[in-house]
């Protein structure tokens, strides 16, 4: 029962990992609490769930659709609408993406309705049986792309010219503007990336969770909290947030019974907020990614 | 204004909302030339040059680069026309590599990668120091490094001005000595002009061939280097004589 709650809490932590890292990345870069993630990934999931519904398009094969689509919407969104606020103050972005987050929700009424949608693939509860142990094909997919997504993220970020625009942004604006970093450009490539590691968590979490529009708030806590257990702003912490959190809900299963999942998640975030308020992963220079 | 002049700033005012901070400021560099900008604390002098890089927008006034106006042309765009100002207190990328935050410098340049990676191995030979620690993050760099690590990325920028805001700021004047030089010899290959601004106002005469004096946001004076030197204004004033 324990190895099994733990075999489950390692398979979910790569996709928590996955909505930590973008979530943390925006705010890394721009300083921004982006209250939409949480709908992007719900988004996502009910355009995941459409083309499988009316087009019989595998969620997998569905990924790199929602991913293109969500990049593009999130760099006009970020380019067009976010950088134009983003010098004001801390709760004219709040209220911003709150709002952006409402539009959201409210289409997805429109288009979807109130109704509990399922994506169902055949494979849906294929799983294999491990000494014991059951092991459900489908989440050992979803963590094997989140993580592919997470390293290839790391990857971009270290490694090519405009991950380091990316990052330099992040570290000092002035100073990257001043070696000809186009600051509002590189914003809105972050805010696209970040949409799109969102829109790849969004659908894959169709897959296993029932679709309801209030799942942008439950998305946007566990970005939350995955990012400060990891540093807001810390990418590789972020992806340690993911881990932790998925382990500490397990446990808290486990342990005190299924009701506590959530409580035992902001628990921990508020434990780590008080006593390290810079994350589970300390570091050395501020921002630094 | 001279014709050929590199930069020309006319009757510049620059404000930080309702505080009016530099007023009606005329200056010039010639193509190669060295130039100090002088001043007490708060005259202006950091104002002029974030102006100038663009990342500050004058009220009035205008800035000519090379023929063409500059005004309202976004930082990002400022250092790829050749204008590269190496900010006060060093402004590096401090959780990046030495290399990172040099490579950085390179990030506009389109004249391809063989001749930014020459430039990258000149400016490790013009500062050793830089070479030995290219892969230490440049937050762990002693002061007089992170100066040097600075002024390599603002000349990776390629720079037909190089802007360089009081480097010798919280340095040991053996640390300045040393970074003079090294500015000297770039200066001797490159042939790039070059606006200084400095409080060691000695080093600042010793390597400009003109200065301007600032007060409190005016151009009071602009003169040969060592004509200043010998005024007896000047050195009561800033050189402590
Ligand atoms: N961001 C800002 N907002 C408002 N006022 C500012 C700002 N930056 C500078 N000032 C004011 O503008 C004036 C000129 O400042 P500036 O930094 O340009 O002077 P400086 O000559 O570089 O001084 P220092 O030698 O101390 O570096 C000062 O009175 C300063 O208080
Ligand atoms: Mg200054």
């Amino acid at each position: 029962m324990l190895v099994q709650e733990l075999l489950n809490a390692v398979l979910i932590g790569g996709i928590y990992a996955a909505i930590g890292i973008g979530f943390s990345l925006v705010y890394g870069v721009m300083n921004l609490l982006n209250l939409v993630h949480g709908a992007i990934i719900m988004l996502a999931g009910y355009v995941t769930y459409s083309l499988f519904a009316r087009l019989g398009l595998d969620p997998f094969l569905s990924i790199p659709v929602t991913m293109g689509a969500f990049f593009v919407v999130g760099y006009g969104l970020q380019r067009f609408v976010i950088n134009r606020i983003l010098t004001a103050s801390v709760f004219m972005s709040l209220i911003l993406t709150y709002g952006i987050d409402l539009v959201i929700v409210n289409i997805v009424l429109l288009v979807w309705k109130t109704d509990l949608l399922a994506v169902t693939p055949s494979y849906a509860g294929a799983s294999w049986a491990i000494g014991g142990l059951v092991v459900s094909k489908i989440r050992v997919a979803i963590f094997v792309v989140s993580a592919a997504l997470t390293a290839l993220m790391y990857v971009f970020l270290d490694g090519t010219r405009t991950g380091r625009a990316i990052r330099a942004a992040a570290l000092d604006k002035e100073a990257a503007e001043l070696v000809g970093v186009d600051t509002p450009g590189i914003y809105a490539v972050t805010y696209g990336l970040s949409s799109a590691l969102a829109a790849a968590a969004g659908s894959m979490l169709a897959t296993i969770y029932t679709l309801t529009p209030t799942l942008d708030g439950i998305y946007l806590g566990k970005a939350f909290v995955v990012a400060v257990l990891g540093g807001l702003g810390n990418i590789t912490g972020a992806a340690v947030g993911g881990l932790v959190l998925s382990f500490a809900e397990s446990l808290g299963v486990v342990v005190l019974g299924p009701s506590y999942q959530e409580i035992i998640g902001f628990g921990i975030f508020l434990v780590v907020l008080i006593l390290r308020p810079y994350g589970l992963v300390g570091r050395r220079f501020y921002a630094e990614i | 204004m001279t014709p050929d002049a590199l930069l020309a700033i006319e009757r510049l005012d620059v404000a930080y909302g309702e505080i009016q901070v530099l007023w009606e400021v005329d200056l010039e560099i010639a193509r190669g030339e060295v130039v100090a900008l002088l001043g007490p604390n708060g005259a202006g002098k950091t104002t002029l040059l974030r102006a100038v890089a663009g990342l500050l927008r004058p009220r009035a006034g205008r800035i000519v680069w090379d023929g063409a106006p500059l005004d309202g042309v976004p930082a990002s765009r400022v250092v790829a026309r050749g204008l590269a100002l190496v900010p006060e207190g060093r402004r590096l990328f401090a959780g990046m590599t030495v290399a990172e935050n040099l490579t950085m410098g390179a990030y506009r340049r389109t004249d391809g990668r063989a001749a930014v990676s020459a430039d990258l191995e000149w400016v490790f030979e013009l500062f050793p120091e830089l070479a030995a620690r290219r892969r230490q993050q440049a937050g762990a760099l002693s002061g007089g490094e992170q100066q040097m690590c600075a002024i390599g990325r603002g000349l990776m920028t390629k720079p037909r001005l190089l802007m360089l805001d009081e480097l010798s700021l919280g340095l040991s004047p053996v640390a300045v000595d040393r970074i003079v030089a090294m500015l000297a010899a770039a200066h001797r290959t490159r042939g790039m002009a070059m606006l200084i601004v400095e409080q060691d106002v000695r080093m600042a005469l010793e390597l400009a061939r003109r200065a301007y004096i600032l007060e409190t946001g005016r151009i009071t004076r602009g003169d040969e280097a060592r004509r200043l030197i010998d005024d007896p204004r000047v050195k009561k004033a800033y050189l402590g004589l």
